[in-house]
């Protein structure tokens, strides 16, 4: 309000003599201003815009660490857009992301409508055991399920009960990508249980109360209620499940090590693998690859955002 | 060989320390420096066996106690964060003066000008002791820029004679062409037992089929001047045929639980023949010692039965000094010592390595000659007298190559492309690797 005041008074012909006085005023509050946001301005100046700059600027070189820099201009840029593999790990990215972020939030959704009808102590159980996968790590959680998926593994001996012939999970291009979900979905859909029980907590059941008066079922109070007012939450749980969801490295990189015929080559894990090439062509070519994978990113939460397009609730 | 572990373990590793690459890039990096008068130089050893990080890190210590000018940091560093760690020390400017570095990088290492010249540095003594084959491995234009260490031939034929004698085959009489090894592999399968196992991942097959590529046309899939790609002959249709009735044919497992070059899958018994490097024998005498005396070694069985065409390239290790290393000398003088010196120290490593790996310098191999376990050791004289001497250089072209023909390999055996396809596709992508690095006529001139 001070600077509004300050600049009303500023504005003002009839007040000559006020003048330098209140000017000095709002200088004051806007250096007021200033000085507080300016810790995160150097902060995200120091370690975000800066090196992204220098990253602009470095992509523009064949990087050597024992010659000089070689200027190539967008050659680099070139290159990864024409590569075939570079589009073909966005494309497995974002069927994982596909496979991953829908069913967890669905399942969560169930799960958190669940919990919601239960007791406060069976609830309180049911919220540590869905939170548990959560704190495990993804290193461990590899591991545990590419055992799992061993020839001679539980989810073939589950096969073999419906006299089925053991599947190569791992190892076979059409099911590679979907048996890696499966711990991904595992990891995450802890989290999201919880935030969106929270979010579930939040409406107020006089909502449902008067829809079941006028005869609303179960499908009804969903459509018109609860989805409704999860807005905000599930686009919040969309965008970060996606970005994070195409990110994925970890799981690739254990248990399937980007294979079987590049069936499981997530971008991060494309570009990880372009940079273990000792070459000065791979630093760069992995940096420019990254670059541009952080455009696709921007581009797909841009995306994600028009869809779902965020309002305050109702509620407030 | 670049990837030499148990994948599991590796990516357990590579899984913890990218995450902690990010944040602690400069953490552990080399860089010669002066402490209490002594120049401390920085030496990175690539994790291998765990009986080689134990060997080398007695004898940095040996070296640092025999004399009082020079003391060497020893640090190992998992395999497959290597590069990344590397990579981030070099930007630093603080790259470990002495590495280790296998055949297969010098070039690429050279021509970035990463790695001093040793000519001058070691005396020329120490070059007239590698054997002739092997010193081709690391002079370039005429100039040495690494001290080999050791060979090991990447492809064998291990086999089980118990298994092979109760399935009716003559275990003295192993399998000598494709065919007959698709008829072992056949015969040897049961609902417990695979027949055989051998690389199926493209990461593994890039590497592990070199020595098979030679053997299929007698070249690699590139013009010997790296002007363009040659993998459309129709002698590799052979090779990926093999590997596809291998596989398609369930005689080898489809869910490996390790990579190509862990022998464990061998060694727990899951598998009655198996396709493995040299180094293996040393895993299965440490880890596996009851499968040694139902185990026999062959050379890889070859397209026509010819046992004198090449079944495996030649791997290895040598230990390298940084192009900007500020104490050039020092570290010169550490790989002297070590791999130039004494040769009882080598003959030690062989020794210790349970004659899995080959010696390339001639005193070593006369201070082997007087050691019964060497002379008596049944694996070490089939490997080195009919595996060894028809084994080729590793290629030095960029990994890209090697894996673009993997991943043909690695289609077809899992049906994603007919062979022909899978042929064509690794061709185009090795021309493309060709143009956008630019290596018509870069090859390296020994």
């Amino acid at each position: 309000m001070a600077l509004l005041d300050s600049n009303r008074a500023a504005a003002s012909p009839k007040a000559p003599g006020a003048v330098p006085r209140r000017v000095g005023a709002r200088r004051q509050d806007n250096l007021t201003a200033y000085l507080m946001i300016a810790p995160m301005v150097v902060l995200l100046g120091v370690f975000v815009m800066w090196p992204l700059a220098y990253s602009v600027y470095l992509s523009t070189f064949e990087i050597s660490f024992y010659k000089a820099p070689k200027f190539v201009g967008a050659q680099f840029y070139k290159y990864v857009l024409e590569s075939a593999d570079f589009w073909h790990s966005i494309l497995i990215g974002l069927s994982y992301a596909l496979l991953v972020v829908p069913t967890g939030i669905v399942i969560a959704l169930l799960l958190a409508s669940f919990i919601k009808t239960l007791s406060k102590r069976v609830a309180a159980f049911m919220k540590v055991t869905v939170y548990l996968p959560a704190v495990v790590s993804t290193v461990i959680a590899s591991v545990l399920f590419t055992f799992m998926y061993q020839d001679a593994g539980v989810v073939n001996w589950f096969l073999s009960l419906i006299n089925h012939a053991p599947i190569a999970w791992l190892n076979s291009p059409q099911w590679a990508l979907p048996a890696i979900a499966v711990p991904g979905i595992w990891l995450g859909f802890g989290i999201t249980t919880l935030i969106l029980l929270a979010a579930l907590l939040d409406i107020p059941d006089s909502y449902y109360e008067s829809a079941m008066l006028d005869g609303a079922n179960f499908f009804q109070r969903l459509r018109y209620i609860t989805i409704p007012l999860l807005k905000n939450v599930l686009l919040y749980l969309f965008v970060t499940g996606f970005t994070l969801a195409i990110q994925m490295l970890d799981l690739p990189l254990i248990m399937t090590n980007g294979g079987p015929t590049g069936a499981t080559t997530t971008p991060n894990f494309y570009i990880f693998n372009s940079f273990r090439e000792l070459t000065p062509y791979a630093t760069s070519y992995s940096l420019t690859a990254s670059l541009l994978l952080f455009v696709v990113l921007g581009a797909i939460s841009i995306v994600i955002f028009r869809l779902i397009r965020s309002d305050k609730a109702v509620d407030g | 060989m670049p990837r030499r572990r148990s994948t599991l373990a590796l990516a357990i590793s590579a899984a913890v320390a990218a995450s902690l690459a990010l944040s602690a890039c400069g953490s552990g990096g080399g860089g010669a420096r002066t402490e209490g008068g002594k120049t401390v130089i920085t030496f990175w050893q690539q994790k291998f066996e765990d009986y080689q990080q134990a060997w080398f890190k007695k004898q940095v210590d040996a070296f640092n106690a025999s004399q009082d000018k020079v003391k060497v940091d020893y640090q190992v560093q998992p395999a497959d964060t290597w590069a990344q760690k590397l990579k981030a020390a070099q930007a630093a400017g603080k790259a470990p003066d002495v590495q280790t570095t296998s055949y297969g990088n010098i070039p690429a290492a050279v021509t970035n000008g990463e790695l001093a010249e040793l000519d001058g540095l070691l005396p020329a003594s120490a070059f007239d002791d590698i054997k002739d084959n092997v010193k081709s491995f690391v002079t370039f234009n005429g100039k040495r820029y690494a001290y080999p260490m050791l060979v090991e031939p990447s492809t064998v034929l291990y086999y089980r004679t118990d298994l092979a004698a109760a399935a009716g085959l003559d275990p003295k009489n192993p399998p000598k062409s494709w065919d007959e090894l698709v008829q072992w592999s056949t015969k040897l399968t049961t609902p417990k037992v695979k027949g055989m196992t051998i690389a199926s991942a493209a990461p593994d097959l890039a590497w592990s089929s070199w020595g098979l590529q030679y053997n299929a046309c007698g070249h690699l899939p590139i013009a010997d001047d790296w002007s363009k790609a040659n993998a459309t002959d129709p002698c590799y249709e052979k090779l990926l045929q093999l590997y596809k009735t291998l596989y398609q044919g369930g005689l080898m497992p489809k869910t490996p639980k390790v990579g190509y070059a862990d022998g464990a899958s061998y060694g727990q018994g899951e598998v009655a023949m198996m396709a493995g490097g040299s180094w293996v024998v040393g895993q299965l005498k440490a880890e596996f010692p009851n499968m040694i005396s139902k185990t026999a070694v062959a050379p890889f069985p070859s397209i026509d039965g010819d046992q004198t065409k090449t079944t495996a390239t030649l791997g290895g290790w040598t230990l390298t000094v940084d192009a900007k290393s500020k104490a050039k000398q020092q570290a010169a003088q550490f790989v002297q010592w070590l791999l130039a010196g004494d040769p009882a120290i080598m003959a030690d490593f062989f020794k210790t390595s349970g004659f899995s790996k080959y010696t390339v310098r001639t005193s070593v191999d006369q201070a082997l000659a007087g050691n019964p376990d060497a002379s008596s050791d049944p694996f070490m004289k089939t490997i080195s007298t009919k595996v060894v001497p028809y084994g080729k250089q590793e290629p030095a072209y960029p990994y890209d190559i090697a894996l673009a023909f993997g991943t043909a390999v690695e289609s077809a055996m899992k049906g994603t492309a007919s062979i022909p396809d899978a042929l064509k596709k690794a061709d185009e992508k090795i021309n493309d690797v060709i143009k956008k690095q630019s290596l018509a006529g870069t090859q390296p001139r020994r």
